[in-house]
């Protein structure tokens, strides 16, 4: 095991620049998760820790010990690809154990090593078959035993998840959480998937354009999301904003839409009186209010799931979303009236994006 | 109603390609099959049947034996020489695809599949001129003895060899490029993690992956050196500058038995041999080919 330590990193293919000065620190055993939309430079920056990219400037460093200009296979690595890059014509043993066997080790040891990791994966009975043979959740176990085997440092996983079906990759997130608990083998894995990224890290790296918009752990981005971009990424269904002035009124701060939508806030200093804002309110945290209470519009959109309901409010020109608990008599076109739970909404600035308060 | 008229207009489509593959291909098979079973001399009317007593001819024709003995050592030479040295640079141009001067390596290879057979075996057949050859002026400067590489038996196989390789070389190189280009990148870079070296990638990864397009290239390579005929024909005369008989091959020999000899039953028979080799060493590849899809 050993920590990461990425400083100062910076990537560009050709004139555009995928990693733009990124700092990540990952501490020794921890799972993390570096997650943003497509393009946003994380698995760039995870082949960079993995060596099948160069590093243009900064430095990656594994134990304490810089990697730029070390081969990969001297990084004590081991990686899971998205399409599990399984060899078509060698057996599952023979995937697995290829690493052992280029690194000269026994017959015994591999078989043994094999075994072992083939046992906790529970292939031992898939092992003279081949990749082809098995299906995509199967295969997708292979690719971790194959890393298992080594023993690295760290493990790094490629979105590892994304080629399977839902109901599988509930399962197999499970299995990698179980496989780190018991490992406490440092881990880096991408996704683009929020859910993923909540359900699985000890600490989350939020990226966009080649840069890290927050770090923190699941909890601590949901309840303080440090802009607006990260506001909406983290959290299923997205974030609602409502785009209004912040007023000094009776000697407290209050949210003003052009609506007439107002909500007493704290914003940090420098909040001046007059300031653009936009408010953030997550669809979970709005409830039912009483008719001229909140926000009200028309229902646009109604989906009962049984446990909750989503909603869908014109509001104005604007549209919010709204996850209740409570099951629904109204239908569409109905006048709905919501409110924000107290101390849930999320003040931002609207010319720079950045956090300002919560409420 | 509708079905069928569907049916009746894929027939019609099809038919004239048909018609034209069944003139073209099958009715020269079964031609040849038929005459090599029939004795004929091209001009009389008479084609009396024969039996198999061609075939039987056949086993005892010192010159039918050394024509097959000839062009079968050609065309394993050929293959034996291309299958590996095609792998190895086509492998060489696809990794170093950065290279400026790939798509130059490329065309330079290919090249010699598409220059007409005759001028290249008569630049070959200077080469390899005993007395104004460059090859013996560079063995003599290297302090080896000049050889008489169109004159000894030995050596005028060897040398047809290596005209048929340089020209099939160019195809067998184009179609590893196109197996090297498919083959999926992540499965190289898992293996660069799992520890393997550029050649042991390549030993262990791309020679067994790119398996189904060997076979194809093999079987492709064999038909043609089977079908040996210009190269020897322009490249190796006898002591008399008889073009053709140093490297005696089966296509020649079926030549001179039709139209030398007037014996085009014969000759029908010698070609069902060579068509019975061919397919054999054919369905012997493609059963390894078939056995490769079920692993």
């Amino acid at each position: 095991m050993a920590d990461v330590e990425i400083r100062n990193v910076a990537k560009s293919f050709g004139p555009t620049d995928i990693i733009r000065n990124i700092n990540v620190e990952v501490p020794d055993g921890a799972f993390v998760v570096l997650v943003g939309p497509s393009g946003c430079g994380k698995s760039t920056l995870l082949r960079m820790i993995a060596g099948l990219e160069d590093i243009d400037k900064g430095e990656i460093s594994i134990g304490g010990r810089v990697i730029n200009d070390v081969e990969p296979k001297h990084r004590d690595i081991a990686m899971v690809f998205q399409n599990y890059a399984l060899y078509p014509h060698m057996t599952i043993a023979e995937n697995m154990g290829f690493s052992l066997r280029l690194a000269k080790q026994s017959k015994a040891e591999i078989d043994q090593r094999v075994g072992d990791a083939a046992r906790i994966l529970g292939l031992t009975d898939y092992l003279q078959r081949f990749p082809k043979q098995l299906s995509g959740g199967q295969r997708q176990r292979v690719a971790m035993g194959r890393a298992i085997v080594r023993q690295p440092q760290v493990f790094l996983f490629d979105e590892p998840l994304s080629n399977l079906d839902a109901k599988l990759r509930v399962q197999m997130r499970g299995e990698l959480k179980d496989m780190h608990a018991r490992f406490k083998t440092t881990t880096i894995y991408v996704t683009h998937d929020q859910i993923e990224a909540m359900t699985m890290a000890d600490l989350i790296v939020v990226m966009r354009d080649g840069v890290v918009e927050q770090i923190g752990t699941p909890l601590d981005l949901y309840d303080f999301p440090a802009n607006m971009f990260v506001g909406s990424f983290i959290g299923s269904p997205a974030m609602n904003f409502l785009t209004g002035t912040v007023r000094q009124a009776q000697g407290q701060q209050i949210f003003e839409t052009g609506s007439g939508f107002r909500l007493p806030v704290q914003a940090a200093a420098g909040a001046a009186d007059g300031l653009t804002a936009t408010l953030g309110i997550r669809p979970e945290h709005l409830s039912l209010s009483s008719k001229g209470e909140g926000l009200g519009g028309k229902i646009v959109t109604i989906e009962p799931t049984g446990s909750e309901t989503f909603v869908v409010v014109q509001l104005g020109e604007d549209r919010i979303s709204a996850l209740l608990r409570q099951r629904l008599t109204a239908s569409i076109g109905d006048e709905l009236w919501l409110a924000p739970q107290p101390n849930t909404t999320h003040l931002f600035d609207s010319a720079t994006t950045k956090r300002l308060a919560g409420a | 109603m509708l079905r069928r008229k569907r049916w009746l207009f894929a027939i019609l489509a099809i038919l004239p390609t048909l018609a034209l593959f069944a003139w073209l291909r099958m009715f020269p098979i079964y031609e040849t099959l038929r005459l090599s079973l029939h004795k004929w001399d091209i001009l009389s009317k008479n084609k009396p049947f024969i039996g198999l007593a061609n075939f039987q001819e056949l086993m005892s024709d010192r010159l039918f034996h050394e024509a097959l003995l000839n062009t079968s050592i050609i065309a394993f030479g050929v293959l034996i020489i291309t299958i590996p040295t095609a792998m190895v640079l086509a492998a060489l141009i696809h990794y170093r695809t950065r290279s400026r001067v790939s798509g130059f390596y490329e065309t330079a290879i290919f090249l010699p599949h598409v220059v007409s057979l005759v001028p290249a075996a008569m630049a070959w057949k200077w080469i390899f001129d005993a007395r104004l050859g460059p090859l013996n002026a560079v063995l003599t400067f290297l302090g080896f003895e000049p050889q008489a590489w169109l004159f000894d038996p030995t050596l005028s196989v060897i040398s047809v060899i290596v005209l048929c390789s340089w020209q099939a070389l160019g195809y067998a190189v184009l179609i590893y490029l196109v197996g090297f280009k498919s083959l999926p990148v992540s499965l190289f870079e898992a293996a660069k993690l799992d520890g393997a070296s550029g050649p042991q990638s390549f030993w262990f990864l791309s020679m067994p992956m790119l398996k189904p397009i060997t076979l194809y290239v093999s079987v492709v390579t064999l038909v043609s050196g089977f079908n040996v005929y210009a190269q020897a024909f322009v490249l190796a005369s006898d002591a008399q500058g008889a073009p053709g008989r140093q490297v005696r091959v089966l296509v020649l020999d079926m030549l001179e038995n039709s139209f030398r000899n007037y014996r085009v039953g014969y000759a029908a028979s010698e070609a069902v041999v060579l068509l019975l080799i061919v397919l054999v060493l054919t369905l012997i590849q493609f059963s390894l080919l078939r056995e490769r899809g079920r692993a």
